[in-house]
């Protein structure tokens, strides 16, 4: 019963709002409301009443529509970018030094010895065809020879060109090459062919329209095969050693040598040698710009000591990158030339990218779905990292053996010619395959925060001709504890590298959409258009509440006037009309009494004439709100 | 009924803007009419008035920041299309074919070398030639000679030796600063105008190693202008003869892949994707070994000695549909070296007017495009000075294109248009000719930054071989090896596949510059465009008609005051606004209306009867209010 007589006069309280039908309810909330236009609207003559209706529509249209533009700019996230140029203390970049050739050749000679013997002695059939006669002593490994062997393509006849193998048809190479002038040789190029299996008929020839290419490629195929098999400890010990490489080091005023670098194992360049990588300790700073304050280096390259077949250029090659990154040589790696001394400032451009849903990138590769290998390097993300990754499992999937290039996934072996015959034709399509590259590149996503280093490289002649004899003698007598030169020009390389006078550029992100400068837009429009505030909508809101609440009574009376529609009267009179209820409201005498009303209606002074109408009585009912008594209790 | 407040029917101005500030929805406006006592309405009107500058000022500041753009870089990652690669020798034409050309040329400059600094080449060479001067020295280079200056009025000429006055004005070519102190070094030549021989400008060189290559210069551009496309094309290198070899993204390629382009100055230069072919390589792999990588093949021995002092090749990274301005930005490889450039990618684009003053397709701008190429800003300079030296000298300057109609300049049919094209050039340079004013950047760009370093190429080890392959690859005897430094390796490889685009977006649109203007407007005065439209009604259209009505009154009153009808016409009865108990004080309340003063003039009764049938709630509930019935009627 209690909550019965709660919920009634709850019900009560609701139904104290500001008018019992819906045209009182409108006027009134016109008549009050904040918003600009309504109050227009019944304040006005007919005729701009109707002129201020349509405006009023129209600008509230024109909110909504507005609105909805604001409302899909911020869901775009756009971003906007501001830079900053200057000089502050920073982290020195990691400095990565590799000779650009991976082994010493003494060392690799007797693995690579049959190789060497069989490209010269091909070489030497394609060059002089016919001084070709004389076997060489000890018979040349065919066999290693047939497992990726090259080819002379004879294209005199465009449509059908013929394939002669350089070791087996001896005789048709020699009588053809007797027979071809100089301006012919040019027909005849080399291939490698690339067989599904050995001997079996699925082949594929490799054209090169260069010989020399063709002999690059295929001794790195051959090599690489043959690497594949030779554990990683003796692969390091076969390529250039710390303490023969650096010869001195300088950072800022404080010496350094080769203890202070990283070694690394890297498949293109052998050992590597990274300074400032921050595995262990903290990384370096430099506080001041200019070549004193860099790190300067002599390196030894020893040029006499490369592969000759393997790579053709020589010097150091080197690169910056990030503490903790992995150095990817091939991809950002410079040159040193040896015998020359080069400068090489540094300017660090960063890119500082919102993650998602700004831009479409990883913070740390977490949610890449590659796995990555050279985390076993306990290197960050990057995206060569993703490639070369996603390449590597590609490979292991469809080849059944991992490239020596890249680093090996758990329980998988590199490829070699042996235990994989295949190998090198698998490797040749995956690696031409538009699509697999197309699979990485959609799978792999950059990071966010992106670090270049923009290097300014200049170069000068080191050692001088005056100071070359003493300097060699210092540098020959402090490695190798002799009196003996044993540095020459081709293999010595001077490297300064230094913050220049503006070492960053940074290039930040930041949400040109933010909640606050929605919220002040959309405030802004309604303002503009309306003068309106979420007060207003509030007030609307409560204005559907009362609404409903009308319907609720009006549905109620509805069923009671049903039961009782016989025992009563209809109500004489016809219901008022609008302007009837406008005017009501707008007569002064009988709008907005605020709570003073009855204080003050009992405080009137004493008028001469007819007293004042009882204006309880009117308010009784249908302006009960305007009644401070009644809404108090 | 009697009391209808509608609208602004005050009968005077001062009635109407009280009403206007009693029921308007802008705050402030309201105060000052509120307010009581002289000094709080004074500063509510001055209140009032600062914040309608304030807002004035702040949305004119809006406008003028709307045309303003913000940056945005977003950098992605993606299958990137490979550039243009354009190649050319350093030495446009092969000398040996040159010879009969430049013979004369030839001659002359060495005699000239000879006869200023005592230089020969060797004592039996001189002896011939000079024995061909007398009987073939032409006339044309005669004319211009080169000439010692001795003090800036004597010149010793060179074929005769005598000392001739120099008339007209000096032009130091090198530097602006006369040297006087030593003028005996100052070597130079002399430009007239061949219609009046008065006007003549000397051109003077600090070294003489600039004179005589400027003075070269000019008279091969005079025999090179007379020599058709089609003979130079052959005079130059074929694709065959500078290409050796060529690699891209792991493939071989040849010449077919390369686009020749004849360029003035440096003759054949070879495009490599250059798109003709319709299709654009693309790379989905960074790294050295995916990119372009040729070697280049620079017979050294066969330099025009006076043309070009340096060896080597000339390479630019350009857009499909750029104009490859290789003497102006072209890079320089060094021969016996492999260069490896790595790129980065980088667009951007601007916003065209009314952000800023760029164009989009250069097709609104006054100057005809010579190159079949996209707009570039370099391209407009070069068109518009060729456009001049037609205009003006008669026919066109042999390093830019040929407009319609027109043709290179030589000295048998211009013999003025040496001086002439000085004369321009200068002018040009000084910007008087106004191209800087007409020609306009280009609102998107395509930029690849460039990170060059050598190694030294081939290396000691594998020079043998290499050379010896190259050779064969060549097609030349095999007697005779290269050399090394005729030989040039370059890389052209991507070092990401991060695209960087860097946009211009503009900063403000419509819908926010109306925020802006709402959020101003709201926050000083809570105004809004109804508070504009208000504004407009009261001050211009009722006060028009107010005014409108006055006179029109008076005008009637003139009229019949001057039939003599003088009408009594009484003041209008106080309505609407004038009857006081309707006035719209502070929130007009009950109390309020009851405390104000009764109108002491009133012909009506002491109470206004309300309008009680306004209390149309009687129709509602009739049963309870019977007296307000009454007093209604």
């Amino acid at each position: 019963m209690n909550l019965k007589k709660y919920l009634v006069r709850a019900l009560h309280r609701l139904q104290k709002g500001p008018g019992y039908t819906y045209k009182e309810l409108l006027v009134w909330y016109c008549d009050n409301t904040n918003t600009h236009g309504p109050k227009r609207i019944i304040k006005e003559g007919p005729k701009k009443k109707l002129i201020w209706f349509f405006l009023t529509l129209l600008f509230a249209s024109l909110v909504f529509w507005q609105w909805g533009i604001l409302i899909n700019t911020y869901l775009s996230y756009n971003v906007t970018s501001s830079l900053s140029i200057g000089f502050k203390t920073m982290k020195f970049p990691a400095v990565t030094i590799c000779n650009a050739n991976p082994f010493k050749y003494s060392e690799v000679k007797p693995l690579l010895k049959e190789l060497d013997r069989l490209i010269e002695a091909a070489l030497e059939r394609i060059l002089q065809p016919g001084n070709a006669s004389q076997d060489p002593s000890p018979p040349l490994d065919l066999q290693l020879w047939n497992q990726i062997p090259l080819v002379l393509i004879d294209e005199h006849d465009k449509d059908n060109p013929v394939i002669l193998d350089i070791f087996e048809t001896n005789q048709t190479a020699v009588g053809n090459g007797t027979a071809r002038g100089s301006e012919t040789s040019k027909k005849y190029k080399l291939a490698v062919k690339l067989c599904s299996h050995q001997g079996s008929d699925n082949c594929t020839y490799r054209n090169f329209s260069s010989a020399a290419q063709a002999v690059t490629e295929w001794y790195i195929l051959q090599s690489t095969s043959i690497l594949s098999r030779v554990p990683l400890h003796d692969r390091i010990r076969m390529g250039y050693q710390a303490e023969d490489m650096i010869l001195a080091c300088l950072y800022g005023a404080e010496p350094c040598n080769y203890k202070n670098f990283t070694q690394i194992y890297h498949p293109d360049h052998g050992n590597c040698y990274i300074f400032n990588w921050g595995m262990d300790e903290e990384a370096l700073n430099s506080s001041n710009p200019g070549a004193e304050f860099g790190l300067k280096l002599i390196l030894d390259i020893s040029q006499q000591d490369y592969i000759p077949y393997l790579s053709s250029a020589a010097g150091a090659r080197l690169m910056l990158h990030q503490q903790k990154s992995f150095p990817f040589l091939k991809d950002q790696g410079i040159y040193a030339m040896a015998g020359t001394e080069t400068s090489i400032g540094v300017l660090v451009d960063e890119l500082e990218q919102m993650g998602y849903p700004y831009s479409d990138c990883t913070m740390n590769g977490s949610d890449v779905p590659v796995r990555n290998l050279y985390s076993q390097y306990n290197t960050s993300y990057s995206i060569q990292a993703c490639l070369r990754s996603c390449f590597q499992n590609h490979m292991v999937e469809i080849c059944g053996c991992g490239h020596y290039m890249f680093p090996l996934p758990e329980g998988v072996n590199y490829c070699n010619n042996e235990d994989n015959p295949g190998w090198a034709y698998c490797y040749s399509s995956l690696r031409s395959s538009i699509k697999q590259r197309q699979i990485c590149i959609d799978s792999c996503k950059e990071t966010c925060n992106d670090t270049q280093y923009k290097m300014t490289i200049s170069m000068a002649d080191w050692p001088s001709e005056a100071s070359e004899d003493w300097i060699f003698h210092i540098l020959s007598y402090e490695r190798d504890m002799s009196t003996n030169v044993t540095l020459d020009r081709n293999g010595i390389i001077k490297l300064n590298i230094y913050f220049q006078e503006y070492n960053y550029r940074t290039i930040s992100e930041s949400a040109a959409t933010t909640i606050v400068w929605l919220l002040s837009s959309l405030g802004g429009q309604f303002g503009f258009w309306m003068g309106g505030s979420v007060l207003c909508l509030i007030e609307f809101g409560e204005i559907i509440i009362d609404s409903l609440w009308i319907t609720v009574i009006n549905v109620i009376s509805w069923c009671k006037g049903l039961k009782q529609r016989r025992a009563r009267a209809r109500y004489p009179d016809a219901p008022p009309t609008v302007s009837e209820l406008v005017e009501a409201h707008t007569n002064l005498g009988f709008q907005h009494e605020p709570s003073g009303a009855v204080p003050g209606a009992e405080a009137l002074p004493p008028e001469p004439g007819t007293p004042p109408p009882n204006y309880d009585s009117l308010r009784v009912q249908p302006l009960d709100t305007l009644g401070p008594d009644s809404d108090a209790d | 009924r009697t009391l209808p407040v509608r609208g602004p029917q005050a009968p005077t101005l001062s009635e109407l803007m009280r009403w206007y500030c009693l029921n308007t929805n802008t705050h402030g406006c309201r105060r000052i009419v509120v307010s009581r006592g002289r000094l709080r309405r004074l500063l509510w009107i001055l209140l009032t008035l600062s914040a309608v500058g304030l807002i004035l000022w702040q949305c004119a500041e809006l406008l003028m920041n709307y045309y303003s753009a913000s940056v945005s870089v977003t950098v992605q990652f993606q299958k990137l299309p490979f550039p243009a690669v354009t190649i050319c020798n350093i030495n446009p034409y092969k000398y040996s074919a040159m010879k009969e050309y430049l013979s004369e040329l030839d001659k002359e400059t060495k005699k000239a070398l000879e006869t200023f600094y005592g230089f020969s080449e060797g004592k039996s060479k001189v002896r011939r030639s000079v024995g061909d001067w007398n009987s073939t020295g032409s006339d044309f280079f005669q004319q211009i000679p080169l000439l010692k200056v001795e003090d800036f009025r004597t010149a010793t000429e060179l074929h005769s030796g005598q000392k001739r006055k120099i008339e007209g004005s000096v032009f130091h070519k090198d530097s602006s600063i006369v040297n006087s102190g030593d003028s005996n070094d100052i070597i130079g030549f002399q430009l007239c105008d061949a219609n009046n021989s008065s006007e003549c400008a000397l051109y003077t060189f600090s070294s003489g190693v600039n004179a005589i290559q400027e003075w070269y210069k000019l008279h091969y551009m005079n025999i090179m202008a007379q020599i058709p496309l089609e003979t130079k094309e052959k005079l130059s290198y074929s694709a065959d003869d500078l290409l050796l070899t060529c690699f891209f993204d792991g493939l071989s390629c040849d010449k077919r892949h390369f686009t020749r382009f004849h360029h003035p100055l440096h003759g054949n230069c070879y495009t490599f994707n250059s798109g003709e072919s319709g299709t654009i390589l693309s790379t989905s792999t960074g790294g050295s070994e995916y990119g372009l990588q040729v070697v280049l093949y620079i017979d050294e021995a066969d330099y025009n000695p006076f043309l070009v002092t340096s060896t080597g090749a000339k390479i630019i990274v350009h857009d499909q549909n750029e104009y490859p301005f290789i003497e102006d930005i072209g890079t320089e490889i060094e021969t016996a070296a492999a260069t490896s450039i790595g790129m980065h990618f980088t667009r951007s684009r601007k916003l065209s007017k009314p952000y800023s003053d760029c164009t989009e397709t250069g097709a609104d701008i006054p100057v005809e495009n010579l190159y079949n190429k996209s707009y570039s800003l370099q391209i407009c300079l070069h068109s518009c000075f060729q456009k001049a030296m037609v205009e003006s000298c008669g026919c066109a300057q042999y390093a830019q294109p040929l407009p319609a109609g027109a043709e290179y300049c030589n000295y048998k049919k211009n013999p003025n248009w040496m001086y002439c094209y000085y004369r321009l050039h200068e002018k040009f340079v000084k910007e008087q000719l106004g191209c800087q004013q007409i020609c306009k950047d280009a609102c998107s760009f395509k930029e690849w930054a460039l990170t060059t370093s050598i190694a030294q190429w081939p290396s000691t080890v594998s020079e043998d071989w290499m050379l010896r392959v190259l050779s064969w690859d060549k097609g030349q005897k095999l007697n005779k090896k290269l050399n090394k430094t005729d030989l040039a390796s370059l890389m052209v490889f991507y070092k990401d596949l991060n695209e960087r685009f860097i946009s211009e977006n503009p900063a403000n649109t419509l819908v926010i510059l109306l925020s802006n203007f709402g959020g101003q407007l709201g926050l000083w005065m809570s105004c809004s465009v109804v508070c504009v439209i208000e504004i407009v009604e009261v001050f211009f259209i009722d006060s028009l008609s107010i005014v409108l009505r006055r006179q029109w009154q008076r005008a009637r009153k003139w009229w019949r005051g001057r039939q003599g009808k003088a009408p009594p016409a009484g003041p209008p009865g106080p309505q609407g606004h004038n009857n006081p108990v309707c006035i719209d004080e502070d929130l007009p309340t009950f109390t309020t209306a009851l405390r104000l003063p009764l109108p002491q003039d009133s012909p009506l009764p002491r109470t206004p009867p309300p309008n009680y049938s306004t209390l149309r709630l009687e129709a509602a509930f009739t049963e309870q209010l019977p007296d307000t019935l009454e007093l209604g009627q």
